[in-house]
């Protein structure tokens, strides 16, 4: 039986994304989850959703990506969230040359991409600093919502964090808080320390063509964007599909599987 | 009830603790290695050894101890086995590649030290490994810092001598360490109790060159398009030759070499044409660190050589066998082991060279660079390495890993997706 | 066969035995291999040496220990040894 679309699971250490493509490459349907605790729970509700709203598995080809990608039994193949996220970027982008930053929950990837293909990566160790999390602990202690501790750093200044370390930098805030520092001058030195550590991740990569873009759960953040930009000293894109980058990847390594399948028949 | 039990009992090993050691290594040896279909039959040779990897070696060292033998025990290939040899001396390695050691070693050492170390610290003190009860004496070197500071510790517990590495490569550094072997040859001659004369010498020289080009033969025959043999098993050989008697060693890797020659000839390879081929470079993998290699070749990849002292530099370049003077043959060995390029020397762009040099005779796809954590000089090495193979159009990944189970997803991950890039 | 599955470990009492024992099922034809013994199952045996068989193999493997009076500890099945993504390494 010939396949309709194709499905990208993208289960990320915060949020699952879902999209599924037509054959000529076309988003049918964008779906948006936050993980919970089990991403086989996760991955059997997003089974269910893509069945009511009339792509049901069985008729498609899917690819699972992220880190809970091994938790999806019923897709046809696994592939990592570096090739998504990089084959994603350039679908979204349009280009062939890109520069991809991805901020996501749990680490932050440097991908390089030539002529329509990953051709370096770099990946943050085992530490959140950089990442979706640290940003999502900073706005906890500031008892504030990820997006207006950005839009609150946007009118801050004057302070900085030093610590890399999520657990020592929270406890940093906590001081500020304690000293009287004023909330916004907080949030943009919790800003400024995600946009020092992830650019100087880039800078590793320097050298690359073409432009530099954004994908991942904070591609919505204008601020985080605008010192990002201005960290890197070039303008970084970001697009509003940007956060589900590595499920548009996903679904296009599903129809290139689905395409080197039906050759093989 | 075997006589093993007992023979730890001897050797004053703390048997409980050494207990949850073996719990481990079954499940370890089967998911790395009994996964794997096609397996040359000449490894049932290692995969004896390593099933009673407490057992075999430790009862035939003890046994040659009763007859008065001397054991020597070592950290680094630059410490010449031939001299230990020539005074009827044996080498065994003792370098500790688990994290079940780790712990023990922390207790002593800072936490920033490499694992390497921490664990061969923590096998001594924590009296959970035979090697390190039986041998006699450790042989240490300036390597590393961190090496250096830790045998102070373990020189504590166990006779220990160091041997003085140069950091570079000058001529006045090769007869620097001439004259340390000379030493490190009188030191042994004390502690055996034999003279070393020119023609055990010289007997010793030829038995350590015959088990290189043993394992050279071995390491040809990855370098052929169809791949007899995977990295894993490799490995395991290499890993068990530091710690057996050299002429065995040098018989059993001959004897597999022939069956891979065979294979070869056959067409018989491991895994599908195309599986992308993978060198390793970077810090030593000691037994029983299988971790990089068995997630390398469960991703999709397969390894076709180490360019590590578990690896290409513990038999790469012989030792000039025609010396017929004691002095003539200590500079025969200086000048062996100077060639080998460690990232403790100043500058060490023969790495480099090596390396570009094994991606075409091991028809490479991709470079893993690994270095263990806190191990500064290889990390610092990585700009360099990466640089030279991407001016070379070999595509390279840099890691950094320790002996915990715990970063295993993460490596999968970065892995997985440089084996994609090299799929296409 | 599937990763995880039933296998069978013929245990003894030292490596000797098991390697007499590996040659004649090999010589037999009877698909076997060297595997440290899994220590839930090595009870006060310290021989760290093992005979693994598949569960097809089991019936032919005591066949020839009969025939040749092979000596042998015991013939003991065991699941979930072999997984080669687990990452629990040692």
């Amino acid at each position: 039986m010939k396949t309709e679309y194709c499905i990208g699971i993208d289960i990320g250490s915060t949020c699952a994304k879902t999209v599924v493509l037509s054959r000529d490459k076309r988003v049918l349907l964008q779906l948006l989850q936050p993980t919970g605790w089990s991403s086989v729970d996760t991955a059997e509700d997003i089974r269910r959703r893509l069945e009511e709203a009339g792509f049901p598995i069985e008729d498609g080809t899917a690819v699972a990506t992220g880190y809970g990608r091994v938790s999806v039994p019923y897709a046809d193949k696994c592939v990592t969230e570096i090739t998504c996220h990089g084959r994603g970027a350039c679908h979204i982008y349009g280009a062939g040359q890109l520069t991809v930053i991805d901020i996501g929950g749990q680490d932050t990837k440097i991908i390089r991409i030539e002529n329509g293909a990953v051709s370096d990566f770099l990946m943050n160790d085992k530490c959140s600093a950089g990442t979706g999390r640290f940003l999502e602990i900073m706005a906890n202690t500031l008892a504030v919502r990820p997006e207006e501790l950005c839009r609150m750093a946007a009118e801050g200044g004057g302070v900085s964090i030093s610590s890399m370390c999520t657990v020592f930098a929270e406890s940093e805030v906590i001081s500020l808080i304690g000293r009287g520092e004023k909330r916004e001058n907080i949030a943009f030195a919790v800003v400024d320390s995600i946009v020092k550590k992830v650019s100087s991740q880039a800078g590793r990569m320097a050298g690359g063509q073409g432009a530099v873009c954004l994908t991942g759960g904070l591609c919505g953040y204008p601020y985080l964007r605008q010192s990002l930009s201005d960290a890197l000293g070039c303008e970084v894109r970001t697009a509003e599909e940007g956060r589900y980058a590595g499920a548009v990847g996903a679904a296009l390594c599903a129809l290139a599987l689905e395409k080197q399948r039906s050759a093989e028949k | 009830m075997s006589d093993y039990v007992s023979m730890w009992k001897d050797l004053g090993m703390d048997l409980e603790s050494h207990d949850l050691l073996c719990q481990v290594l079954p499940t370890a040896v089967g998911d790395v290695f009994l996964t794997q279909e096609n397996r040359p039959k000449g490894m049932d040779f290692w995969d004896l050894v390593i099933s009673e990897v407490h057992g075999i070696r430790p009862k035939e060292l003890i046994e040659e101890q009763k007859k008065g033998r001397k054991v020597f025990g070592t950290f680094c290939v630059y410490v010449p086995d031939e001299v230990i040899l020539a005074a009827n001396g044996i080498v065994t390695g003792l370098c500790g590649g688990s994290q079940f050691w780790v712990p023990g070693g922390e207790a002593v050492l800072p936490k920033s030290t490499c694992p390497l170390i921490k664990a061969s610290v923590g096998a001594r003190l924590g009296r959970t490994c035979p090697f390190f009860r039986i041998a006699d004496m450790y042989v240490g070197e300036t390597t590393c810092d961190g090496k250096k500071k830790a045998y102070e510790i373990l020189g504590e517990d166990v006779p220990m001598y160091i041997m003085d590495v140069p950091q570079m490569k000058r001529e006045k550094d090769i007869l620097k360490w001439k004259d340390e072997i000379a030493a490190f040859a009188r030191k042994v001659e004390e502690f055996t109790g034999n003279t070393i004369t020119v023609e055990n010498l010289n007997e010793a020289i030829r038995i350590v060159n015959e088990k290189r080009k043993a394992l050279a033969r071995v390491y040809n025959c990855r370098k052929a398009a169809c791949l007899p043999i995977s990295g894993r098993d490799a490995l395991l050989m290499m890993q068990i030759s530091f710690f057996d008697d050299p002429v065995r060693c040098a018989q059993m890797c001959n004897k597999l070499a022939d069956e891979l020659e065979q294979r070869i000839a056959g067409g018989v390879s491991v895994v599908p044409a195309g599986t992308k081929r993978i060198l390793v470079t970077g810090t030593p993998l000691a037994v029983p660190n299988w971790k990089l290699h068995n997630i390398i070749e469960t991703s999709g990849g397969a390894v076709v050589c180490e360019e590590m002292c578990t690896g290409t530099r513990y038999f790469e370049n012989l030792v000039d066998e025609t010396q017929t003077t004691l002095e003539g043959q200590f500079m025969a060995l200086s000048q062996r082991y100077m060639k080998t390029n460690c990232a403790c020397f100043t500058p060490n762009t023969g790495r480099i060279d090596d390396i570009l040099r094994m991606v075409r005779e091991y028809q490479v796809d991709g470079v893993i660079d690994c270095s263990l954590k806190f191990c500064c000089l290889y990390d610092t090495e990585k700009y360099g390495v990466s640089r030279a193979l991407k001016e070379a159009g070999v595509p390279v990944l840099s890691l950094e890993t320790d002996y915990a189970d715990t970063d295993a997803e993460q490596l999968r991950t970065r892995i997985g997706a440089f084996i994609e890039l090299l799929n296409g | 066969m599937a990763e995880g599955d039933l296998r069978w470990y013929i245990l003894f009492a030292n490596y000797e035995q098991g390697l007499a024992l590996h040659g004649l099922l090999s010589d037999a034809g009877i698909k076997n291999r060297i595997a440290p013994a899994p220590r839930a199952i090595q009870g006060e045996l310290s021989c760290g040496m093992s005979l693994l068989l598949e569960p097809d193999a089991v019936e032919a493997a005591r066949r020839c220990i009969e025939e040749h009076h092979a000596e042998y500890h015991d013939i003991v099945p065991l699941a979930g040894q072999i997984r080669s993504r687990r990452d629990k390494y040692c």
